[in-house]
């Protein structure tokens, strides 16, 4: 059912496109679409830099900035979810932070970093970090006492009780804070490839617009929701391998 | 009440239900069932997990259609569900947005009572029931034995002559399973209703009820209707009691 | 928890706040980082007194929360109404929700351009990207909210007397009020990130523009200022739509 509204929708704009209801510029037609997919893999946008350059770019600066993010904020949301004391002090700041919009960092980190590469890294760094930090503080708080409970009774030191029963009780919450982290990350990719680059696909539907080819655009839309929602079904997947006993949670979103 | 009575009040007549799947064998949840049950009687319904029961309590309730057969109450075919029969379930199905007198309210309100009337009539059920000051709360902040006494309020507001009810005590611990039996038996001398009672509990069914149904899985059948003409209060440790209870469990397994 | 315990965590975040402001201006006025470029709390707030006066940057955020407040109302309402709609009509919501789905992994900062194709560099294509963010989260979770109501519900209410699009008012829109409020506010954070990424692009006024403005002066505390800004009109308004929908209406959802 999904799929034949998909194949009618896009047979009316095609027709709509060809009878002129459509302006040619403003919603270039399916099949036009599919000739600029053709000639981003062959040609490139701008000449010479084909679709897969710009998204091994994209690809590189999310895997950069998001393994940064998680290399922090797992360790520290460990501690700080372990310590009371020191959730209380952090979480003020923590939640401060989270509002602040990644996207607002932005010519902050250019006076900082300059528009490089760097710039770019950081800012996917700094959004997720914060994500990933509340999850894996939030995660390690709820897990069950009647667990740590139990793990005491059958004999753990306070470590291995954090070891073995607070870390794997609390890896849902921390895959699930890790999913929103990547949804952030594609966001926020978009943002900070609007300055400063012609790699990537956030340059690629900017630059696009600069020479009016509002086709490129769109097909620049198709590849990053195409890769956001393969990265994303990635995640699912590692997580039912890495989590098979998990029932799935939500993570803490705000 | 300890004979079925005279005038019949539900009357299920060659009742099928088939639901779909692939096979159709397996997707026969109910066959060929004929009961009657007479105004005021007290009739449980026990069986296997899966045999069918709530599905007959669903299509006496009006909530699901039969694939064959009919069931009528004082003789009219049931086409729908309505307030003549209230039902309470196994986990309360209290409204959560609703406080526990709101949720009494809520059958009187569909019906149009003007409010000043429905909420003195569910400050009464609020009595019934015994929750006097705790009208107000939400339903999370209920135990759940309160929250099965704010569901019988319920579905007892519109004054239904006819209560089903889906295990309603299942999800209790066992005090308080034996405490809102006695309620239960309480408010069905108060308010003279039909009761259908569904349950696991043999011992339940047999400690409440004047009758009770026995019904076998897959499909759902009938297999007995053991009459229980013990007067009450019973006691679950008598002889006779536990030779009821030998004699369905035996049919059973 | 009891009374003491509660100010003694009242007083150990306002400690957290307090050791970040410390170290912030410590490594500002001992020159660990270039002085030039990251000034330390202090001159933020010198900057912020003296380079834009108050009525300015209240003017920039009046036409920020405008912006938002018109594409977010546009995005959560017709969220809602199709998110609503199309889990109470089978029909429809099988029709619907493929092209939303497919829609729905494009980043709404991608819309950017082709926003600016459409409406060009006005309010309308700031607005519309406004509108994306609010737009998915919100049908995404009003649809899972109407599909997810605990079916006893609607058998309790049928039992009770109601039917018909009365089953719809009294049963399923308060039954999956959670989940939509759920969407509001993931909406909310996700409109605000659009609306700062429309004003970096292109605005005249807004804190956006205000913060883009102060790079090219080379103005980095007020830039630092007007991050804060936006990072405390954000949490504000969480903290609002979270009081308004949660406290009140959800009461009994939450933890008291």
């Amino acid at each position: 059912m999904g799929a034949v509204t998909v194949a009618v929708l896009l047979v009316a704009w095609e027709t709509a496109g060809r009878v002129g209801l459509l302006s040619a510029y403003h919603f270039p037609r399916p099949s036009r679409l599919a000739v600029t997919i053709w000639d981003l893999v062959v040609v490139g946008f701008p000449v010479g830099v084909t679709v897969w350059q710009h998204v091994g770019a994209t690809i590189a600066r999310i895997v950069q900035g998001y393994v940064l993010a998680a290399a922090l904020a797992v360790p520290l949301g460990l501690v700080i979810g372990g310590v009371r004391a020191l959730d209380q002090a952090t979480a003020p700041v923590v939640t401060f932070a989270r509002s602040v919009a990644t996207i607002s960092l932005l010519p902050l980190a250019v006076a900082w970093f300059g528009v490089g590469e760097r710039s770019r890294v950081l800012l996917i760094a700094y959004g997720c970090f914060w994500v990933i930090l509340t999850n894996v503080v939030e995660g390690v708080k709820s897990v069950d006492p009647e667990l740590i409970r139990a793990g005491r009774m059958l004999g753990s030191t306070p470590r291995q009780v954090f070891t073995r029963v607070v870390l794997p009780a609390s890896t849902p919450r921390i895959f699930a804070g890790m999913k929103v982290a990547l949804g952030l990350a594609f966001m926020v990719i978009v943002g900070v490839e609007m300055i400063g680059t012609i790699k990537g696909l956030g340059a690629l539907i900017m630059e696009a617009r600069t020479f009016y080819r509002s086709d490129t655009a769109m097909v620049g839309m198709i590849f990053i929701a195409l890769f956001g929602f393969a990265l994303a079904r990635l995640l699912d997947r590692l997580e039912r391998v890495l989590l098979p006993w998990s029932t799935g949670l939500e993570a803490v979103e705000r | 009440m300890n004979q079925p009575a005279a005038t019949p009040k539900i009357v299920v007549n060659g009742v099928s239900r088939q639901f779909p799947a692939a096979d159709p064998e397996r997707g026969l949840a109910l066959q060929d069932i004929n009961l009657t049950i007479g105004a005021n009687e007290f009739v449980s319904v026990v069986g296997r997990s899966g045999c069918g029961k709530t599905t007959l309590l669903n299509l006496i309730a009006g909530l699901l259609r039969p694939t064959e057969g009919e069931v009528c109450i004082d003789g009219r075919r049931v086409e729908g569900p309505g307030p003549d029969r209230g039902m309470v379930f196994q986990h309360s199905a209290l409204f959560p947005w609703l406080t526990a007198i709101e949720n009494v309210e809520f059958g009187p309100r569909n019906l149009g009572v003007p409010r000043d009337r429905r909420r003195a009539l569910a400050r009464e059920l609020i009595d019934l029931v015994r929750l006097r000051g705790f009208e107000d709360k939400y339903p999370r902040e209920l135990s759940g034995g309160m929250k099965q006494r704010v569901a019988i309020a319920r579905a007892l507001a519109t004054d239904p002559e006819i209560l089903l009810m889906d295990e309603p005590f299942g999800a209790l611990d066992e005090l308080t399973r034996a405490e809102m039996q006695e309620e239960l038996l309480r408010i069905w001398g108060a308010r003279r209703k039909t009761v259908v009672f569904v349950t696991h509990s043999i011992m339940e069914a047999i400690y409440l009820s004047d009758r009770v149904v026995v019904l076998s899985p897959h499909p759902g059948r009938v297999r007995r209707e053991v009459p229980i003409p013990m007067p009450r209060p019973r006691q679950r440790s008598s002889t006779e009691f536990m030779a009821y209870y030998e004699d369905i469990h035996g049919s059973i397994f | 928890m009891t009374a003491r315990y509660a100010v003694r965590d009242i007083w150990i975040s306002w400690a957290g706040i307090a050791v970040v402001l410390a170290v912030w201006q410590a490594i500002a006025t001992w020159g660990l980082i270039n002085p030039a470029i990251f000034p330390g709390p202090f001159e933020v707030a010198r900057a912020a007194v003296t380079l834009v006066p108050l009525e300015r940057v209240l003017l920039h955020a009046g036409s920020s929360l405008t912006r938002i407040v018109w594409g977010f109302s546009l995005g959560a309402g017709l969220g809602i109404a199709i998110g609503v709609a199309s889990g109470w009509y089978r029909g429809l919501g099988s029709v619907v929700r493929a092209p939303i789905e497919l829609l729905r992994p494009i980043p709404p900062l991608a819309w950017i351009p082709m926003a600016i194709i459409w409406f060009g560099l006005g309010e309308p294509s700031k607005v519309f990207i406004i509108f994306l963010g609010a737009f998915f989260p919100v049908v995404t979770n009003a649809y899972k909210g109407m599909t997810g109501v605990d079916p006893d519900l609607f058998r309790a209410a049928q039992t009770l007397g109601l039917g018909g699009w009365r089953l719809l008012m009294h049963v399923a829109l308060p039954a999956s009020l959670p989940d939509v409020a759920t969407g509001v506010r993931v909406g909310w954070s996700l409109s605000f990130g659009a609306l700062v990424a429309a004003e970096l692009i292109a605005a005249d006024r807004g804190l956006g523009f205000m913060i883009m403005n102060a790079r090219e002066l080379g103005q980095i505390g007020v830039i630092m200022y007007g991050i804060m800004v936006i990072g405390a009109l954000n949490f504000l308004t969480d903290w609002l739509i979270r009081e308004a929908l949660f406290r009140r209406r959800l009461r009994w959802h939450f933890a008291s």
